[in-house]
């Protein structure tokens, strides 16, 4: 192996191999001995030079961090903390400055390349638009459907990624260019990483030095593109652009298609004309509720409703009410909510051969997964969870859909508990189907109660029937859950 | 990032005699090595459609606009002379019919073709006024290759701004080049610079050990 010795800032230094480097926009990357972690360099030969990058860099490995603990100069308040965070993030870990500059990150983990498939698939980076894209996700339908994972799988990535977004924007800090490109995701294990987190931008400190990437871009940026740098009217990318970026991911990849790409064609002379408008200045909601100019191109689509209403009015907030007025988006930490709050009406397709294998549970009579079709036949119970918000009322704060081996947590049991990067992921009680009837299995709860007042003791199951009313806990924020029997 | 878009891209390339042996050889592996390439990059698999124009004693469209997947590469064969007036001719026919029309009703247009054109030597027919109804006409962001010491760096100036000469027709400086047009279709396929209408397209730096821009 022919390796080759890199100093850093700090004075360590760090072997990398050098054979055939792979290439990308910006840098050239080497991995380690070990392949645990990668040495890029910069292809600009002034990126060295230039104070403000340094300053920056130096910012984003110590005080901005989150996958470093404070105690060791970093963000994160703890080790669980920091190891959470450095799932969802490859963060950089060193700046070199010998024999070119550039940076050391951790190479990123093995699943987020494809194993298998044909040659010039696999060893690939599962880069989104593998699974956006409309003649990709096809191919994978038809070759490798277990790349594409189910809905739940989907959720799970969209959370993480709203997860580490959200933990930027806390921290003052904006990604610039959150696209398909620097997010790599595994469906298959419901997994996301954010990479290419050298550029990221701190609001009023360090600017953004990219644009983002075509499709992510928010409209007041892309309709002020021709004007000069420094014209104080020309919008850059910062945290409110990144939320748009968000809601067009969140949207492209959980439905298969753009949400401002219809069939409505702006004005111009050139694709390039018609499309800076189409996503700019004359940028509009492919659902909008009143204006139906840019409808998708398929006549059958999946609508953003059925993803559940609180993801809808997401939705509806990022490309109607704040497509054009950055301020009003949703941030990272309501995509957080919606996703976990939509995960509990999560419910599995009837459908053995269904790709999303998954659907969002909906309140009717008539209840039908919305990416195949088929029909629900059976029983749902519906559990309206509620907390008291004032001694002796009790308030509807959440909502479960139930079926066959769902997993109770603590979040669901206390109102006040919302799942963190630290909060107790130990199953708590589930519920079952047997011989015809739906029971709530107790496996942690000290006081589980019965409709009837009783304890229902680890170990021993409650019937889950038409208005019964259970308590999860008589602990201070223990949820009570009442019962609905849906049939369709 | 309409995805109904297609990023039509034209490689026009030179199969006279000169190009005959190790050349036109070469050609055939950076073709192999472009199509690889770009097959692994996602978003290049959704847009890129590509066709091969060849010219020696007169032009032909060997392989018409076809998507990256069902591509299948041409067998090349060098010799005769350079008709590089009626290579362009050909280049602007197919533009014409394969490329679609941003004014088209039914279907949305086509992002700006781009066309890369490689030639190793003199022209042996006339090309002055095509070359010259091509760039005035800004039909695609075009992009010369001279390829070698006989080629005449100059002559493609009249077809476009953006020439790159290639020091020699080994295979090593073919491959560069190969590497080059693939990255740049890689960078066109994902710029922000073309949504921005007539914008100069941003090229990958070439190697320079085996290329010079010449501007
Ligand atoms: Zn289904």
């Amino acid at each position: 192996m022919n390796t080759e010795k890199a100093t850093l800032k700090d004075g360590r230094t760090i072997e990398f191999v050098h054979d055939q480097p792979r290439s990308g926009t910006m840098k050239e990357v080497y991995f380690t001995p070990d392949r645990k972690s990668v040495v890029c360099f910069y292809k600009d030969p002034c990126a060295g030079s230039d104070a403000n990058r340094l300053q920056r860099l130096q910012m984003i490995l110590g005080a901005y961090n989150p996958t470093l603990p404070q105690s060791h100069g970093g963000a994160a308040q703890n080790d669980i903390e920091a190891d959470y965070y450095r799932k969802l993030f490859c963060w950089p870990t060193g700046i070199v400055v010998q024999p070119r500059f550039g940076l050391v990150t951790p190479a990123y983990p093995s699943n987020f390349f494809f194993p298998t498939g044909p040659v010039w698939l696999k060893g690939e980076e599962k880069n989104g638009m593998w699974f956006i894209g409309p003649k990709n996700r096809k191919w994978f339908e038809k070759n490798q459907p277990s790349e594409l994972g189910s809905l739940i799988q989907h959720f799970s990535l969209c959370l993480q990624i709203a997860r580490a977004v959200a933990r930027l924007h806390n921290a003052g800090l904006a990604h610039s260019d959150l696209s398909h490109n620097n997010v790599l995701i595994d469906p298959s294990k419901g997994m996301s990483i954010i990479i290419d987190i050298d550029s990221l931008v701190v609001e009023g400190l360090f600017p953004p030095d990219v644009l983002g990437t075509k499709g992510y871009i928010a409209p007041e940026v892309l309709s002020t593109i021709q004007l000069d740098l420094k014209d104080p009217k020309r919008k850059n990318p910062n945290a409110r652009t990144d939320q748009h970026a968000l809601a067009a991911f969140f949207y492209w990849y959980l439905l298969g298609r753009h949400p401002l790409d219809g069939r409505r064609i702006p004005p111009g002379n050139t694709a390039e004309e018609q499309d800076l408008l189409a996503f700019g200045s004359q940028a509009i909601f492919c659902e909008h509720p009143s204006d139906s100019s840019n409808r998708p191109e398929e006549k059958q689509y999946v609508p953003c409703s059925a993803l559940g209403p609180l993801l809808y009015d997401l939705f509806i907030r990022a490309f109607v009410k704040s497509l054009h007025s950055p301020s009003d988006r949703p941030t990272a930490l309501e995509w957080v909510r919606g996703f976990v709050k939509t995960w509990d009406l999560l419910i599995p397709c009837s459908n053995s051969s269904c790709l999303h294998k998954w659907f969002v549970f909906h309140n009717s009579t008539d209840i039908r997964c919305p990416f195949c079709g088929t029909r629900f036949k059976g029983t749902i119970p519906f559990l309206k969870l509620r907390a008291e918000s004032r001694p002796g009322q009790w308030a509807m704060d959440g909502q479960l859909a139930v079926y066959n081996q769902l997993p109770i947590f603590k979040w669901h049991i206390y109102s006040r508990v919302f799942p963190s990067p630290e909060t107790d992921r130990t199953r708590q009680a589930y519920c079952v189907f047997h011989e015809g009837k739906w029971f709530l299995v107790n496996e942690k709860l000290t006081s589980l109660t019965s409709p009837g007042g009783n304890r229902v003791p680890p170990g021993q199951a409650v019937e889950l029937k038409d208005g019964a009313q259970i308590r999860f806990s008589q602990e201070h924020n223990g949820r009570i859950a009442e019962v609905q029997m849906i049939r369709s | 990032m309409s995805m109904g878009r297609r990023l039509p891209v034209y490689l026009l390339l030179d199969t006279s005699g000169s190009m005959s042996g190790e050349p036109i050889e070469a050609v055939r592996q950076g073709i192999k090595a472009l199509l690889s390439d770009l097959m692994s990059e996602p978003t290049a698999r959704e847009t890129v459609y590509l066709s091969v124009i060849t010219f020696s004693s007169s032009a032909q469209q060997i392989v018409p606009l076809t998507e990256l997947m069902s591509f299948q590469e041409p067998s090349l064969d060098a010799n005769g002379s350079t008709a590089f007036g009626d290579a362009l001719k050909v280049l602007e026919q197919c533009m014409d019919r394969e490329v679609v029309k941003a004014t088209s009703t039914t279907q949305k247009g086509d992002w700006k073709p781009l066309v890369f054109i490689m030639t190793d030597g003199q022209p042996t027919d006339s090309w002055e006024s095509v070359a010259d109804h091509i760039k005035q006409k800004k039909l695609g962001n075009v992009i010369a290759c001279a390829a070698g010491p006989g080629a005449d760096e100059n002559m493609l100036k009249k077809v476009t701004e953006l020439v790159v000469k290639l020091n020699s027709l080994q295979p090593e400086a073919l491959k560069a080049f190969f590497k080059w047009v693939s990255d740049s279709i890689k960078t066109t396929s994902q710029s922000v610079a073309q949504v921005a209408a007539d914008t100069p397209i941003g090229l990958p730096k070439p190697d320079p050990n085996n290329m010079i821009i010449v501007l």
